[in-house]
């Protein structure tokens, strides 16, 4: 039957003719596992997505990571033939290392930037308007956090006219962004800080997210960083007066996720999520201390700091394990990351702002004001939350309780992405002790002076933007 | 014309009339010889009152007779010189003859018999195709290789070919039996070039195109047919990716022609398109031919996806003819091929930690933690001495041969049975296989099952046909192989594991690192806890695949066909991976540490349809034409979905019952859709004139749902020309030349775009802390087209001495690729994160330009050739010149592993700082800064550099003998690579102070840099692991391939009832390879290598029996 359509030229050029706009339709796909952008973002919740989209992309990791593994927080114990770290850890790093830090806050920042861009084309429907404004507060404090991330890692120096890092407002597929000063940077962190802070309302407590007293505490760890001692003392007053240091009973759970004491902002894991503690113990280590071995142990430097038996710190972050000693191993398990979740032992929230640092910062302002009595107020109430039977130390003069500070620090945020940032904020060396590196092929000490005192901005962004400058010495 | 032609024929006539008188019936002697039949007819006209007329032009001039008569009558002279002539005269009663052309009667066709035998037993052979030249008309010959032909009268030669034959054409007279005898060809000159949408015979096709016979394919025990193309094609690349069972092999076609956008070659199985790297499920036994297309004017019938070549698989048909059964049966070994590396023994492992502790002080391993050279030696108690001693002496003792824990000699078995046959009407090919290959890994394998059904039925001006191919293959794979340097990948534990360890305990345990706390060791259990993974784990992959095509045609007139056809290709495949919850490597999973089991499909859904006319005449005896004219529409149909569960339940092993409760051990899920179509409108053409002259010419005007709107249709076409020289009248003297023919094509085909929707801007779902968001996911580009190609080809074959015993194919081409799909690079800050769309910082764009220039060359001669011997050799070369043209107006951009791609460059060009050996003052590693200086200061972005070549193999080629000597056969495969570098990762890693603790190369302990003056391949212990150019190798490399060596028993099987021919033979693959590459096999095509499963060594002992 249907060969009979060939017999006759114009049936045969109706079929084809018909063809031709089936054709055109048939093949006229879209995709459908993805969104379309004009359906992006239609309403205040579709924001909202856009904004836990941006939150999706924090990862503290890299820098708790690379904190770690640069600095005297940790040795490399014989038994981690992973390879993994190792040359990093040797402070082996030129221009081609990829500090994850670089990417990923930048596309956070970008996401942010995309919402806040569709901001405006959102019509909020009556009784949404708080929450629009919330929004915009979090994706403003977000996008200022991540420039700040970026500029503890990769900024020359943390000095005004040292080199910061691009500051990006707008999504710009296309751009090939300078770094601003550091000056520069800090200027429009601190200015979105306080749009953000006035954004938020007071009564949003999901500390998941950005709330406004977290904004307090990222405005004090900024104020610090740009050595602004008086707002350091008015945002960790703000910051500590919100939110008490939690109880020594309550300390450990903080790392166990069964207190949200202390917390300001802490980023949500989930199964799925990176496991934090993976970075210096094998998953399981609890339940089988034997059969589990230390990726990254922690110092002795950073071990013997501690009063072990009274620092609530010390057994909260660190384990000596006997058995391993007895064995001839490395003793010095980091615990501070393992759940009490036997399914998923190492995965735990990632706690970015704690009130324990707000004490240490206010200490630390009050001591540059050479305000010694405040400043030792500040400490030795830290240091009586956490140490059983402690006794205030008073302290002779500025430098001997700037120093202190500086060893509290180390141990008080160890493991929490601090310890290379406060180094650096001092111009001091990374200086391991000889047993701590056994297997760091030499890598004893690292000055202020050498290149790989500050990461390299990646080879990857000095190719692709032609505006990118490199820190001295790569 | 006639009533002219009748009125001047009046005219005539009453002219001579005047002449006319007497001597009618007057007898004729004539002795002429050679003489025109103008001077017969004068030398007639004296001897008789005959008077001739006829008209200028009738007389063919130059017709020269012999006749030789005796009082011979008028009729018997004319008979004689008109014999065979189209003339015919009449005799007026006044003696008057009028000489007119004879009126074209119609012809009488005459009915030719035969048989067909072939090869070198000269059996008959079925399924010949028989025709007669200049004509459609043909048949096949029956079981017997008997045929019948009618023959048209005015036929002089019948052309007899068949696949694997040199086809032959036989100058018919007036013979009514024609018994042929073909020869097996190693390369057939004029086989019949079947594209997909058309079959033109050698001689009438411009295109530059590669058949390799079933011979080549059937036999060879691999589990994926193309890599039995290996060495064959001359511009073909093929190299396993991987030694695993069933892997696809990696094919590129005169070189890489692209950045970013698809590869792959196109691969067409009886008319309809396949899936790529799929092939596990396909019976390389039931493959009757491949041909690879190559040039312009083959691969432009393919539009949007011809660019890389396409590969055309026909399957065997059934023939006219008694039933036939064939049962064949393989039985083999696989083994591990060595490697040029060697780790260290115990012996060795001990020198090198005491030598490491003693420079630096790491610890290596327990040989220098317990060692007496040790510092802290002295401060042990006398005690703890003594038990360090006891360790050192009692691990010396320990020297374990990890390849014998995790490699083993795998078996090989193939089983086969076919059936064909047929009558006028109905012909079909029946095939049944099981296929079982054990991998060396020990718990690898696969096995396959396929059935086959071809069915083609004839049926007055209607022909039709089935062809249905089912396969189901089950894997068993390892779970990390080629994706992990790790020690997790057993092919890498086999070597990173200590020497000094050993999996077991004496009481029968064997202990992992989960167990360190009742069984203290003191290693570092990598070979153990990786050998546990790997009995405690499976990878189990099923595909079943279906290929089904049904054909139609119909002959509307002699002259017009009709035809359409309807193509299904589906596939399916599941994958299981479990981690038993009972073992330590189970305990490793998280969330639960019970284990994991994760199962997952993806399906593949493939419709095409392809309807028009075909126009086929040939008139006039010269002129050749066939014009077709088709519609096409194509869609592929992605669907995939899976899930990880955790916390199993070790009583219910790998079935999804046994996953823990989802809300404790919150599960994964995962899947994806998509789709794409391509619409066509299709015309192709070809002219021949006087079987000398040929025009090939197509177009095509495609339309993809994969380009954005604006750019969405665009038009391929080709040309091409080919001469057949040797047919000219100015060759018929130059005998060493028997067959010249020359070539050449022009055309632009296109390649697939590698992703569906690359040109699309999209958000996707993600979720942060459990609650549900958005992220911008691939920035598309509006701006999109297609990535196409412009190829020029010229070429010829040309045949040498008797019979074309020297036979020699060159092709020269020039492709050069346009809005090559490359990613551009953009700052971090511009935020995009890698999908599977583009890398990480990088927006797909489609600009700039590749050229791929090259020659290849393919040589076969009979070396010798008598009754009881034959043997002939060949030799096959491609080389491809690689340029990159443009980029856009960029001008390189890093790319892949170790690659550069930049303008000037070939793709592929291996980067890195260039390598400058080891100071022997003070044991640093040094490299050549950009400038030629040496220096210690390694900076990979400033000081990177090109130069070391491309992992592209620049040439490629094979070498083939074949022997027959009576019933026997040896061939032999050769095949090469060479011009290519590769990043040896195998050796990154191997001779890396990042891995001391595991084992290392040999070379790490004897050609170390230890002290000021050591003249040293590798620098001091405490020196940084760059990468440099030292981590590239030349991977070039010469192997035999394959060789065969088979014995005919049909002279010793007697009588023959029952069965009608069986061979035997033994082959072997891999057996030797020759090269300087220190990985583990230089052939895994990939840029790096990395502790991929090597291909193996195969032996294997075969029998097919006809029945």
């Amino acid at each position: 039957m249907s060969i009979n359509i060939y017999r006759k030229p114009s049936i045969a050029l109706l079929a084809v003719a018909l063809c031709l706009g089936a054709c055109n339709k048939q093949i006229d796909l879209t995709p459908t596992d993805s969104i379309d952008p004009s359906k992006a973002f239609r309403t205040v919740d579709d924001l909202n997505q856009g904004l836990i989209g941006a939150y999706a992309n924090l990862s503290y990791y890299s820098s708790i990571y690379y904190t770690s593994i640069v600095t005297d927080e940790c040795m490399l114990p014989s038994e981690n033939s992973s390879g993994s770290g190792f040359a990093t850890h040797r402070w082996q790093y030129d221009g081609s290392f990829e500090h994850p830090a670089w990417p990923d806050n930048y596309v956070a920042i970008d996401r942010a930037n995309r919402v806040l861009a569709a901001m405006d084309n959102v019509q909020a429907k009556p009784g949404e308007e708080g929450l629009k404004d919330q929004y915009k507060g979090e994706l403003l404090a977000l996008r200022a956090y991540c420039h700040f991330e970026l500029l503890r890692n990769f900024a020359e120096k943390y000095e005004s006219g040292a080199m910061g890092v691009p500051y990006m407002e707008v999504s710009d597929v296309n751009g090939s962004p300078a770094r601003l000063s550091f000056g520069e940077t800090m200027a429009k962190i601190d200015a979105d800080l306080a749009a953000a802070k006035a954004l938020i309302p007071a009564d949003f407590d999901d500390n998941t997210r950005i709330t406004r007293i977290a904004v307090s505490a990222m405005q004090a760890r900024a104020s610090l960083y740009e050595k602004n001692w008086d707002n350091a003392i008015t945002y960790a007053t703000e910051a500590i007066d919100a939110l008490p240091l939690a109880s020594r009973a309550n300390f450990p759970k903080i790392w166990k996720d069964a207190t949200e004491d202390e917390v300001f902002w802490r980023l949500k894991r989930v199964t799925g999520d990176e496991a934090i503690g993976d970075l210096y113990t094998q998953a399981g280590y609890l339940d089988d201390p034997g059969g589990s071995k230390i990726n990254y142990a922690a110092s002795f430097k950073l071990t013997n700091l501690f009063d072990q038996t009274n620092d609530i710190r010390f057994s909260a972050y660190i384990n000596i394990d006997a058995v391993r000693q007895a064995a001839g191993k490395v003793p010095n398990v980091v615990v501070k990351y393992m759940s009490d979740d036997p399914s998923d032992r190492n995965l735990v929230d990632i706690k970015l702002y704690r009130t324990g640092e707000m004490y240490l910062i206010r200490s630390e302002a009050y001591a540059q004001k050479d305000n010694l009595t405040s400043a030792a107020a500040d400490l030795n109430a830290l240091r009586a939350q956490r140490i059983s039977g402690y006794a205030d130390e008073s302290f002779a003069d500025k430098q001997t309780l700037l120093d202190a500070l500086v060893t509290e620090r180390f141990k008080e945020l160890a493991f929490e992405g601090h310890r290379h940032f406060d180094l650096r904020r001092y111009n001091l060396p990374i200086q391991r002790n000889p047993e701590d590196a056994v297997n760091a092929l030499g890598a004893v000490l690292l000055e202020p002076t050498d290149a790989q005192y500050v990461f390299p901005i990646p080879n990857t962004e000095l190719r692709a933007n032609k505006n990118m400058k490199q820190n001295p010495g790569y | 014309m006639k009533k002219i032609q009748v009125s001047l024929l009046l005219l005539l006539i009453a002219c001579m009339e005047l002449h006319a008188s007497g001597f009618a019936q007057a007898k004729i002697n004539l002795q002429l010889k050679e003489t025109t039949l103008k001077q017969v007819l004068n030398e007639v006209e004296k001897q008789t009152d005959y008077r001739f007329v006829y008209h200028t032009g009738t007389l063919p001039e130059d017709r020269k007779v012999s006749i030789h008569v005796t009082d011979a009558t008028l009729d018997e002279v004319l008979s004689k010189a008109f014999s065979g002539l189209p003339i015919t005269y009449t005799v007026k009663d006044d003696n008057l003859v009028i000489i007119i052309p004879k009126a074209p009667k119609p012809p009488v066709d005459r009915i030719i018999r035969g048989q067909v035998k072939g090869g070198p037993d000269k059996n008959p052979l079925a399924g010949v195709s028989v025709k007669v030249t200049g004509s459609a008309a043909g048949v096949t010959t029956d079981a017997d290789g008997g045929y019948s032909l009618s023959v048209p009268d005015g036929a002089t030669t019948l052309e007899f070919s068949m696949t694997g034959y040199t086809s032959q054409t036989i100058y018919i007279g007036q013979r009514s039996i024609v018994d042929v005898s073909l020869e097996l060809s190693v390369k057939n000159l004029n086989e019949v070039i079947v594209t997909g949408y058309t079959g033109y015979s050698r001689n009438r096709s411009a295109s530059a195109v590669t058949t390799v016979a079933a011979d080549k394919i059937n036999e060879v025990p691999v589990a994926s047919f193309e890599q039995a193309l290996q060495g064959y094609v001359p511009g073909l690349s093929i190299s396993s990716v991987s030694g695993q069972p069933g892997t696809s092999a990696s094919v590129i076609l005169r070189g890489v022609g692209t950045i970013t956008g698809s590869n792959n070659v196109l691969y067409v199985m009886d008319g309809i398109p396949i899936e790529s790297n799929e092939f596990q499920a396909i019976n390389p036994a039931d493959i009757e031919s491949v041909t690879v297309l190559k040039d312009a004017s083959a691969k432009a019938l393919y539009g949007s996806r011809g660019s890389n070549g396409v590969i055309v698989i026909t399957s065997k048909k059934g023939k006219r003819g008694r039933v036939v059964v064939n049962y064949s049966s393989q039985y083999g070994l696989s083994a591990l091929t060595s490697t040029k590396f060697r780790m260290m023994n115990t012996a060795e492992r001990k020198q090198f930690e005491e030598g490491i502790g003693l420079e630096t002080g790491a610890e290596a391993g327990p040989f220098w933690i317990y060692s007496k050279l040790n510092p802290d030696y002295a401060l042990k108690t006398p005690a703890e001495q003594a038990l360090a001693d006891h360790i050192v002496d009692s691990l010396s003792h320990v020297n374990t041969n990890w390849r014998d824990l995790f490699l083993h000699d795998g078996k090989f078995m193939e089983q086969q049975i076919s059936a064909s046959g047929g009558n006028e009407n109905i012909r079909f090919y029946s095939s049944l296989n099981y296929f079982d290959q054990q991998g060396i890994a020990r718990t690898t394998g696969l096995k396959r099952y396929t059935l086959k059904n071809n069915v083609d039925f004839t049926a007055g001006r209607l022909t039709a046909g089935v062809n249905l191919s089912l396969g189901y293959s089950a894997s068993d794979l390892l779970q990390q192989e080629n994706t992990s340097s790790g020690v997790r990948n057993p092919l890498a534990a086999v070597y990173y594991a200590e020497p000094y360890e050993y999996p077991y305990w004496p009481d029968g345990k064997l202990v992992t690192t989960g167990d360190g706390s009742d069984y203290p060791y003191l290693d570092q259990r990598e070979g153990s806890d990786s050998y546990e993974r790997m009995l405690n784990s499976t990878n189990k992959e099923g595909q079943f695949k279906t290929i089904l095509g049904t054909n139609l045609s119909y002959k509307i007139t002699n002259h017009l066909t009709a035809k359409t056809r309807l193509g299904i290709d589906y596939s399916h495949r599941e994958d299981e991976a479990w981690i038993n919850p009972d073992s330590y490597a189970g305990s490793r999973v998280t969330p639960g540490r019970l284990g994991s089991l994760s199962e997952g499909y993806v399906q593949h859904y493939s419709l095409i349809t392809t309807s028009g006319l075909t126009y086929s005449n040939a008139f006039n005896n010269v002129h050749d034409l066939e014009v077709t004219g088709l519609f096409e529409f194509l869609r592929n149909t992605y669907k995939s979905f899976g899930y990880t569960g955790y916390g199993l339940d070790a009583r219910l092993p790998q079935t999804p019952a046994g996953i823990g409760d989802p809300g404790t051990y919150t599960p994964i899920l995962a899947g994806a859709k998509t789709q794409n179509a391509t619409a066509s409108y299709i015309a192709l053409a070809r002219y021949t004139y006087n079987n000398k002259y040929t025009l090939n010419g197509s177009f095509r005007y495609d339309g993809s749902s994969t380009v954005p709107v604006k750019s969405r249709w665009h038009g391929f076409y080709s040309a091409g020309f080919s001469w057949e020289v040797k047919k000219e009248d100015f060759m018929n003297d130059i005998d060493v030349i028997s067959n010249l023919r020359l070539r050449a094509s022009y055309g632009t085909t296109a390649s697939p775009f590698a992703n569906d929707f690359a040109y699309v801007t999209t958000y996707s779902r993600i979720s942060y802390g459990g609650n549900p968001g958005i992220i911008p996911y691939t920035p598309g580009n509006p701006d999109y087209d297609w990535e196409y190609a412009k190829e020029l080809n010229i070429g010829f074959d040309l045949g040498l001495l008797k019979s074309n015993r020297i036979r020699l194919t060159a092709e020269f081409y020039n492709r050069q690729t346009y809005n090559l799909f490359f990613p551009r690079m953009v700052s971090a800050t511009a935020g995009i994160i890698s999908t599977d769309a583009g890398d990480a910082n990088t927006i797909p764009l489609s600009s700039g330009k590749m050229q791929n220039r090259g020659v290849e060359l393919d040589l076969q001669g009979d070396v010798i050739k008598n009754k009881d011997l034959t043997w002939t050799l060949g030799a096959n070369m491609a080389y491809n010149k690689n340029k990159v043209l443009d980029l856009g107006g960029y001008d390189e951009f890093q790319y892949g592993y170790t690659g550069i791609i930049r303008v000037g460059l070939p793709f592929g060009a291996q980067y890195a700082p260039k390598w400058a050996g080891v100071d022997p003052a003070n044991g640093d590693p040094l490299y050549y800064d950009r400038h030629g200086k040496i220096t210690t200061d390694y900076n990979e972005d400033t000081m990177s550099v090109a130069g070391f070549g491309t992992y592209v193999p620049e040439i490629t080629g094979g070498i083939t003998s074949n022997l027959f000597y009576k019933g026997f056969t040896l061939s032999a495969l050769f095949s090469f690579n060479a011009k290519v570098t590769r990043y040896n990762n195998e050796e990154y890693y191997n001779e890396n102070p990042s891995f001391i603790t595991s084992n290392q190369s040999t070379r790490m302990l004897y050609d170390r840099w230890k002290k000021p003056g050591d003249h040293t391949f590798l620098p001091r212990i405490s020196a940084k692991r760059n990468f440099s150019s030292r981590d590239f190798e030349d991977a070039s490399y010469l192997r035999l391939r394959n060789v065969k060596l088979g014995y005919d028993l049909a002279g010793l099987l007697g009588s023959r009832k029952y069965i009608q021919g069986a061979q035997i033979y033994v082959q072997a693959q891999n057996l030797l390879t020759f090269t300087s590459w220190r990985g583990f096999d230089p052939e895994n095509g990939n840029e790096y290598a990395k502790f991929a499963y090597p291909s193996p060594r195969t032996y294997t002992l075969g029998l097919n029996v006809n029945f």
